[in-house]
């Protein structure tokens, strides 16, 4: 998963995009100012964006209107300093999908980041089944026909990915910008690597091969 | 305890003056007729003394001497009637007196009119005295030289004393129903008069802190008298809703400014807590702490000095001036802010033409000083230069103004910086470590010495900022 931090305050952006990093496995992008943020958002590639909302150039509600009207879906959660009751309703009114008001708490900000990214892409539950295999995303843990199955910290991003989408072709590419911040180029090549590494454990014991190979597209997860 | 009511004080004055106004009439009233009383006594008087010396005939021998004729005595002067009378001749003294005149009773024809009451003092008697009446018989060819007489005329005055009791008697009962009528009807008429007041401090009690809207009473605002009153009360209102919001927003501007560093300091310590650290890292972290720790303190203090600022500049706190040199103060500031201006290579020129000395507290000075100047250098491009003049204008304010040749200020945002916590451009502002607050400072500071502040600027050329202080007394 991918997110972008629009925040002007560096130290905490930097925070946040620790936490998420390291809590959550995610790939994070930090965009100090409005206009850098409404442009790497309007990329496309991000499963969530957590917004600020005094912003230098561009401020967060502009933004947000900004690329709602240019019909980007990605969840966003504003992270405001205001917490009176018209400001919010005209935040989620102009297209937010959540708020936290600062200081808050950043297990909280975990969460419901998740939650968004979920939701986002139609999946309600924590824990997403495909077939035999259960991934809980809470908890970050994969089994296959009851048993657990031991992934590296890539393994597991790649088939969380997978399984956020399943039964959908996700391309190499799609999988690289989700799983690396913005220089994921030089990576290009490691997709390959955890694809058959993930296959490797997760057939372990288990005929039924659940990652298939489009010819050309790109690789897809069911049962 | 209200010891003074206007009510009260209304009611008694009108009392007091209807009592005196009754009083005055009764005076003038008992006056008047006792005057007009006397006059038309002495007119009846004179004419009776009139005819009394019609009877003053003279003798036929053609001597020239008088007699009294009694023989033709009017029924008025007839000898049970109480008036007395007595003629004297210019020639031959007393001729006559009424036949009832007391025994040893002397009245001297000369003098003016007189009074003389009776042994029991029973009766009193009004005394008028007629002299030169020449005597009106006449004949023709008189050979004498005519006389004259003078005639003594006393007539009782009781009656006139009676008549002047039963005036008083008649204006003082008036007078009493009069109070009688008037009072109640003053007393509801002050009562009326003064409820719109009463109203308006009904209207008064509902002003709060959460509602500053004073309803004028309809009949208050038809007062001629409460129209000041009224007036002044609006603009007070008005003045303390201003200030009111002033720090309420205050108030809210500075929490939700906190909130970001806490922000800060509470994410890095719970990522810290996110899961088992190496010493190294908490020790990294906890650095991180304190310095985002130091970031919340240097903010909570420039809040203080504004609020301080502020509170000054409304007269809140007075403190002990002393005569300072402004271009000493500048030149201290200069120096502080000297390791700053060494970052951005920045030279910074004081100039002034003399000796500009006024009463102040140097610190206060200085901090504006270094407000201004921070900003000019922060503002400044590398290696630019920062101007500072300080000009007296022989009578007028003491003016310091700092130039610089930096980006300049966006028109759209030159009408607020002097605003608290106002960022033109917050990436700017943070980059350059500001918190929004050092020229509301530096603005509330000149205030608080009756001075102005006021910024020019034009994009890309420079800002200029202007501070004027007046010398006062020194």
């Amino acid at each position: 998963m991918r997110v972008l931090i629009v925040e002007d305050e560096p130290r905490l952006a930097e925070n946040i995009a620790r936490s998420l990093r390291e809590s959550a496995g995610f790939a994070v992008d930090v965009a100090t100012d409005g206009q850098e943020g409404l442009f790497l958002a309007e990329s496309n590639v991000y499963d969530a964006v957590l917004l600020d909302l005094m912003l230098p150039k561009l401020d967060g509600m502009q933004l947000l209107t900004r690329i709602r009207q240019a019909g980007h879906r990605t969840p966003v959660l504003v992270v405001t300093a205001r917490d009176d009751k018209e400001s919010v309703v005209a935040l989620l009114n102009a297209g937010a999908d959540d708020y936290l008001t600062k200081p808050f708490d950043l297990g909280e900000l975990l969460a419901r980041t998740k939650a968004l990214i979920r939701r986002g892409k139609g999946q309600p539950s924590p824990v997403l089944t495909i077939g035999d295999l259960e991934l809980n995303a809470v908890s970050r843990t994969v089994q296959r026909a009851g048993k657990y199955v031991a992934l590296t910290a890539m393994e597991y991003r790649v088939l969380e990915y997978l399984a956020h989408r399943p039964r959908a072709v996700v391309s190499k590419t799609e999988l690289l910008e989700h799983l690396y911040d913005y220089n994921w180029e030089k990576f290009s090549n490691v997709i390959e690597v955890y694809i058959s590494g993930l296959r490797r454990k997760l057939n372990d014991g288990s005929a039924r091969q659940l990652i298939h190979t489009v010819r050309g597209q790109g690789y897809i997860l069911q049962d | 305890m209200v010891r003074n009511s206007i009510q009260r004080r209304l009611i008694a004055t009108v009392i007091v003056s209807q009592t005196l106004l009754a009083a005055g009439l009764l005076f003038t009233g008992v006056f008047y007729t006792h005057r007009r009383l006397l006059s038309t006594l002495d007119a009846g008087m004179q004419a009776r003394a009139m005819s009394v010396a019609a009877l003053v005939r003279y003798t036929e021998d053609a001597s020239g001497n008088v007699y009294f004729d009694n023989t033709l005595m009017p029924d008025s002067l007839d000898p049970g009637h109480p008036d007395l009378f007595a003629v004297w001749t210019e020639r031959s003294g007393l001729l006559t007196r009424s036949s009832n005149w007391p025994l040893g009773l002397q009245i001297p024809p000369q003098g003016a009119y007189n009074r003389w009451v009776t042994a029991g003092g029973k009766i009193e008697y009004r005394v008028l005295r007629v002299s030169g009446v020449p005597v009106l018989d006449r004949e023709e060819g008189m050979s004498f030289r005519p006389q004259t007489l003078t005639i003594v005329y006393a007539a009782p005055s009781f009656s006139m004393r009676r008549q002047t009791w039963l005036a008083a008697e008649i204006i003082a009962v008036a007078s009493l129903f009069l109070l009688a009528v008037t009072v109640p009807l003053a007393l509801w008429g002050i009562r009326r008069g003064l409820l719109p007041l009463q109203h308006l401090a009904d209207q008064a009690a509902l002003v709060s802190a959460n509602h500053w809207q004073l309803r004028l009473p309809e009949d208050a605002q038809q007062i001629a008298e409460l129209r000041p009153l009224t007036e002044s009360m609006t603009t007070m209102l008005a003045r303390l809703q201003h200030s009111f919001a002033q720090q309420r927003e205050f108030l809210g501007n500075a929490a939700h400014e906190l909130k970001t560093p806490v922000a800060v300091l509470k994410s890095t310590l719970q990522s810290l807590q996110h899961r088992p650290r190496s010493s190294d890292e908490y020790r990294a972290g906890l650095e991180q702490c304190l310095e985002d720790l130091d970031r919340l303190e240097q903010l909570l203090q420039w809040m203080l000095r504004l609020a301080r600022a502020e509170q000054w500049a409304q007269g809140a706190i007075r403190r002990d001036l002393q005569v300072i040199n402004v271009a000493a103060t500048c030149e201290e500031a200069v120096e502080r802010i000297r390791p700053l201006a060494q970052t951005h290579n920045a030279t910074i020129h004081v100039s002034g033409n003399e000796t500009v000395l006024l009463r102040a507290d140097p610190e206060d000075l200085q901090l504006v000083w270094i407000n201004l100047l921070e900003n000019a250098v922060r503002y400044s491009p590398e290696g630019g230069s920062v101007e500072v003049a300080i000009m007296r204008n022989n009578s007028g304010p003491a003016r310091v103004i700092f130039e610089d040749h930096g980006v300049g200020i966006p028109a759209a945002d030159l009408p607020h910086i002097f605003e608290r916590f106002y960022r033109g451009d917050p990436s700017r502002t943070r980059a350059t470590g500001g918190f929004g607050l050092g020229l509301a400072i530096a603005k509330a500071l000149v205030e608080a010495y009756g001075g102005t502040i006021t910024a020019a600027s034009a994009p890309g050329q420079g800002t200029r900022m202007t501070v004027e202080l007046p010398l006062g007394s020194q």
